[in-house]
């Protein structure tokens, strides 16, 4: 007897990622052979090493996950749906660390490989994790002829209306990341980008081995084994940043993230709208602790270091929403739609440049095209509107999961 | 031109105007107590920098305190940190950016080299001919430059013309420093013309391995094809050095051709009997080489 396991209910071996959000998966017999009743209770569980990842399963779309699940298989071949998650503070370090079995009593009939991928904690990665996603992403920028031009040109003066000071920055910024996220496992799916806790030291982040060493010039240097030294933007080499603080320590003067997740108190109005303030403190403070790219808007997506900060500014995000369950587009006090606010920044609007809108009060060009697919989900779909960026966990409705997480955030 | 917000309604000034009030003379002489009254203004302005624009009267006392040469540098630093910050929120910054452009470029020629190089920076990013005009005034004629050399070729690299590519090979040519030759060679990276010059600094075991690795980056982006036969001669050659050789394994890495290199056996016994007798940056570089392109390693 041998069954089938499909993981976010699909074949390919690119879709066996899992975070902590609940993905849809089913089992099936392909050859019965050996088997006589009509149905057969089938045990799936999971292994893995202490230090691996780890997941856990249930039934249906709701109620409580357990280590194991016994699932009533028919032996006609037809479908049966169950749902596996990470388990929370247990990801993966390396790919395909987590091996789902299933059993008919003792006998292993059918098992696949997965991978519990979530947003990590940039100076706490593994040197493999750290080596991959560098060389996924300066393989996305191939010296500047590859598809990070897109990205670099989605972030200039001219659209920045389009994503910052109003409500839409931070779902823009969603979409933006997960779009580069998704490009860069194109190249390698195990890759996930990873934050930058700016309100923490993160030594390891500042080296020459991951994102380099700035000089007193602000020229930053990269080792001679890290695919970064031929980074290119703009067609002009290498990277410039300089930074006002000892990257031994965090910036100072940021709001840290106890007093962001504080914003937001019911008495005084709109919860998002004041949450919202942190476009300034901590997020613009971030950009400038530094000098050289990073530090104005038309430059800024030149440093790979943006779209870390930026994950870290997600992530802050999720972790408010988390807390107060703001994830739904229906509760006004998880969004500022106002009919004042520019196109592009109301829940039911599209998003420049995934829609291809140009001209108007929209940008002369849109570049990149589409949201890049994911093989895991289909939200938020190729022309993200702001409303489908707000429930990325898929907790309100499965179907808006977005297929990523941070090791730090729970499925809600 | 400019312009004064006509949306910034604001009656209470924030952080950002408390910081620039308490520059109010009369303030206390003591040292002690003025090294704090500059930390808590410090602190003000860096701390709530939507304050900055939050209305009209704060960002215009915020500019003066830019602008004020009579005020404490640390305070001057933070009020452009806090300009800088809320600019990222542009709907809320734009009607303002004409009068920040303007202090800027007032600034520009200050007296204090940080604050100069910091406000020459934020205008270059934005392709202001102004300090273009001033940078390579100054490149040209160093009793008139705002910044050294070095700085001048970074920040110019931000918008490149053709009037920079000169300046850069006259640095090369005749280079006031290390730093600056090495700026005017990354600025040169997209310099077609720049490409025989790379290959002779990527060959040349008396060039710093930092100049060389800039070299083969250059190459990579110019003469990809080029890169690619020189990395190979590189490794080939026992005399050379472990950076060079590291930096080489990680362009056929990286950018390689795995056809051709899965055929050239020469290269891949060479690069498997690093991954056995190299120093650790080559060992970790030949290990992923013979990972990449499917052979086992040991």
């Amino acid at each position: 007897m041998n069954v089938e396991l499909q993981i976010n209910n699909n074949l390919a071996a690119n879709a066996r990622f899992v975070s902590w959000a609940p993905s849809p998966c089913r089992i099936r017999v392909t050859d019965p052979s050996g088997v006589f009743l009509p149905v057969v209770n089938l045990q799936i569980t999971a292994a893995s090493a202490a230090s691996a990842g780890a997941v856990v399963f249930r039934r249906n779309a709701t109620g409580a996950f357990s280590n194991s699940l016994s699932v009533p298989v028919p032996m006609s071949g037809a479908s049966v749906p169950f749902f596996v998650a990470g388990r929370f503070g247990r990801p993966s370090v390396n790919p395909g660390d987590v091996r789902i079995e299933a059993r008919n009593g003792a006998s292993l009939v059918g098992s696949v490989q997965v991978t519990v991928r979530v947003r990590k904690n940039a100076n706490l990665l593994t040197p493999g994790e750290r080596n991959r996603f560098v060389s996924a992403l300066a393989q996305l920028n191939n010296q500047g002829a590859g598809r990070f031009t897109d990205f670099r040109d989605m972030h200039t003066s001219v659209s920045s209306p389009e994503a910052h000071g109003a409500p839409g920055f931070l779902p823009w910024h969603r979409a933006y990341i997960l779009d580069l996220e998704r490009e860069l496992q194109a190249i390698d799916p195990s890759v996930s980008l990873p934050y930058w806790r700016f309100d923490q030291p993160a030594p390891n982040l500042f080296t020459r081995d991951f994102l380099g060493v700035s000089d007193a010039l602000g020229t930053v240097g990269f080792g001679p084994n890290n695919p970064l030294q031929f980074w290119r933007t703009d067609g002009v080499q290498g990277i410039n940043r300089r930074p006002f603080f000892s990257t031994a320590t965090a910036p100072p003067g940021l709001r840290s993230e106890a007093q962001t997740l504080a914003l937001g108190n019911p008495a005084l109005g709109n919860l998002y709208r004041l949450f919202r303030s942190m476009e300034g403190n901590p997020h613009g403070s971030a950009h400038t602790s530094f000098g050289g790219s990073l530090s104005s808007i038309p430059t800024a997506a030149r440093d790979p270091l943006f779209f870390l900060l930026h994950c870290n500014v997600d992530r802050l995000w999720a972790k408010w929403q988390r807390q107060g369950l703001r994830f739904d587009p229906a509760q006004p006090a998880s969004y500022d739609s106002n009919p004042a606010s520019r196109i592009g920044h109301n829940l039911p609007d599209t998003m420049w440049p995934w829609n291809g809108i140009t001209g108007g009060v929209r940008p002369p060009t849109a570049p990149g095209g589409p949201m890049a697919a994911s093989s895991l989900v289909s939200a938020p779909g190729p022309q993200p509107r702001v409303q489908s960026c707000l429930d990325y966990q898929g907790s309100v409705n499965p179907l808006s999961r977005m297929g990523f997480d941070y090791d730090d955030v729970q499925f809600a | 031109m400019a312009t004064k917000s006509k949306a910034a309604k604001s009656p209470k000034p924030g952080k950002a105007g408390s910081a620039a009030k308490s520059s109010a003379p009369g303030a206390s002489s003591a040292a002690a107590s003025e090294a704090k009254q500059i930390d808590d203004r410090v602190a003000g302005l860096v701390e709530s920098p939507l304050d900055a624009c939050a209305s009209d009267e704060n960002l215009q006392a915020v500019l003066d305190i830019l602008r004020n040469r009579n005020e404490p540098v640390e305070v001057r630093l933070a009020a452009l940190q806090s300009l800088q910050a809320a600019s990222f929120s542009v709907n809320a910054f734009e009607s303002s950016r004409g009068d920040y452009t303007l202090a800027l470029r007032q600034v520009a020629e200050d007296p204090n080299p940080e604050l100069r190089q910091r406000v020459l920076g934020l205008l270059a990013r934005e392709k202001d001919g102004f300090a273009q005009k001033k940078l390579l005034a100054g490149l040209k004629n160093p009793e008139k430059a705002l910044v050294p050399p070095e700085k001048a070729l970074q920040l110019l690299s931000y918008d490149v013309h053709a009037e920079t590519y000169a300046a850069a090979r006259a640095i090369v040519s005749n280079p006031p420093n290390a730093m600056a030759r090495r700026e005017a060679l990354r600025l040169l990276a997209a310099d077609a013309t720049s490409a025989p010059m790379f290959e002779k600094i990527l060959r040349d075991k008396d060039e710093r391995a930092e100049i060389r690795q800039i070299a083969a980056s250059a190459l990579q982006a110019l003469k990809p094809a080029k890169l690619q036969a020189h990395a190979r001669e590189l490794l080939l050659d026992t005399s050379e050095y472990e950076d060079i050789q590291a930096t080489s394994l990680t362009a056929v890495t990286q950018f390689g051709d795995g056809a051709a290199i899965a055929a050239d056996q020469e290269l891949v016994k060479c690069v498997d009997r690093l991954s056995e007798s190299g120093g650790s940056k080559v060992k970790q570089g030949a290990r992923r080489f013979l990972s990449k392109y499917g052979f086992t390693t040991k």
